[in-house]
């Protein structure tokens, strides 16, 4: 493209419109992460039961979200939900609801492992001494859980935000969104999207950074 | 009760797992001050013995007794449970692999279940933790993590922790078995220590020079049953049966 004029003034002409996709991708993904580990926690809950309805309820609902794909959940969410439950649903909580569910299947898979990484032995050593199975959990399991689960659970952050982009597809005004409404008004993809992709570049690999930095020191102790 | 009578007991304990017999009625009374050493060879039974005296495991049949009160049975009631939640801090276990809670320091591993369990005041739950750590000799490692120390510390700090119960018992689930042959010793010395001041001890191990010089009284056992019993002299010296002397002879050199 040896004649292509770059118009890079095309961003800061448009900065607060896209800016104001930013915002939304913000509190997507922040909304969204919080309601995905309440979520994780109650699906690691339902997995890790003495009830085998309970297990068995878990473990399916877990398999079916991880083995199909986010965007068709998406889909699913806002087309089909409205039809079977006759409700409105908003595209904004379209997305809450269908990245919550998405990335809890996969918390609750971060939550099992941690908590299975406690070894057997050390509740055996509080269960001897006379603590509570809660005292246990609470006292002894949860802490050294926490600390295998918190790089896995950052690392599911930095997934969910690139995932809030598919919000695009159903008309919510994130970032993505805003890029595609500016380029087909600019005729301008190349500049906005490249933009765009920065912009995400510089929000997840930062805290990517950091999860590897956290993730060597635990290695270390 | 009688002081005479033992202080914990497995009476006719079987256990299996599935159509495996791991225990088969084996019957154990520890009177006080006893120092019980069980010995035998690997899958005979005594760590699911001892498991069974600690409550950790639950018999297929039989029950174990502490101070003539059922605490454990293949059929618990209510007041079996109830009886078993009262006596469990008047057993202390030390595990093969020692089992300290790593993020705690020692000090916070002696602390918490006294803290929690007997609702001891934080001043007189640290003085005595500070007395238990100068007793098996790690006064100076009070506020370390237990990564930092070395298997033989670590089994010295996870058998204080388990005394900062009081116990009345104290069971020994191969404490030297995975440390290496020199940090063997610093941890024999303490068990030593607790039999010579009277503490009623059953010891799982493979030590058979320790067996012979401080138990009391010596437990072979073989396929899930107690094949023979006497004192430590009577059995390292003449022992009745074939199995005992074959097992013996796998440690004569």
């Amino acid at each position: 493209m040896p004649t292509y004029q770059f118009r890079w003034d095309i961003i800061p002409n448009n900065i607060d419109f896209l800016m104001s996709g930013l915002q939304m991708t913000l509190i997507i993904s922040a909304t969204a992460l919080v309601f995905a580990m309440i979520g994780g926690l109650l699906l690691a809950a339902l997995d890790m039961s003495r009830y085998l309805a309970a297990r068995a309820i878990g473990l399916t609902i877990g398999e079916v979200i991880r083995n199909t794909p986010i965007l068709v959940q998406l889909l699913w969410v806002y087309y089909v939900l409205p039809i079977v439950f006759n409700i409105r649903i908003s595209s904004l909580a379209a997305i809450l609801i269908g990245l919550s569910v998405y990335m809890a299947a996969f918390m609750s898979e971060v939550y099992r492992s941690g908590i299975q990484a406690v070894p057997k032995g050390h509740r055996e050593a509080a269960q001897v001494l006379g603590l509570t199975p809660f005292q246990s959990f609470r006292r002894i399991v949860l802490p050294q859980a926490i600390r295998f689960t918190l790089p896995p659970l950052a690392s599911n952050f930095v997934q969910l935000i690139k995932f809030s982009s598919l919000g695009a597809v159903i008309s919510v005004t994130e970032i993505t969104r805003r890029g595609m409404e500016l380029s087909s008004s600019t005729f301008r993809p190349l500049e906005i999207f490249t933009f765009v992709a920065v912009v995400y570049f510089f929000i997840c690999w930062p805290l990517s950074m950091a999860i590897r930095i956290w993730e060597h020191r635990l290695a270390q102790r | 009760m009688p002081s005479s009578g033992p202080i914990i007991a497995a009476d006719q304990v079987s256990k299996s797992y599935g159509p495996n017999e791991v225990l088969r009625r084996v019957s154990l009374p520890v009177a006080e001050k006893d120092m019980v050493c069980v010995i035998g060879p690997s899958g005979s039974g005594k760590t699911t013995l001892l498991r069974c005296l600690a409550l950790l495991e639950q018999p297929s049949a039989g029950c174990v007794t502490m101070r003539g009160t059922t605490i454990a049975s293949s059929k618990p009631d209510l007041a079996e449970r109830r009886a078993a939640r009262a006596v469990r801090p008047d057993i202390g276990m030390v595990f093969q692999h020692f089992n300290l809670w790593p993020h705690m320091s020692v000090l916070e591993n002696l602390i918490e279940a006294p803290l929690r369990v007997k609702r001891m005041g934080r001043d007189a739950a640290i003085a005595l933790a500070e007395q238990l750590l100068a007793k098996v000799g790690l006064a100076d490692k009070r506020d370390v993590y237990p990564m930092r120390l070395s298997g033989g510390q670590q089994q010295r700090v996870a058998i204080a922790r388990a005394l900062a119960m009081s116990p009345q018992v104290m069971l020994f689930d191969e404490a030297t078995s995975a440390l290496d042959p020199e940090l063997r010793r610093e941890v024999l010395l303490v068990m030593r220590q607790l039999a010579a001041e009277g503490m009623t001890m059953l010891v799982v191990t493979h030590e058979m020079g320790f067996a012979r010089q401080v138990g009391t009284r010596v437990v072979f056992m073989d396929h899930g049953e107690i094949v023979e019993e006497a004192p430590p002299e009577t059995f390292f010296t003449a022992p009745k049966t074939d199995r005992a002397r074959r097992f013996l002879s796998l440690f004569a050199e």
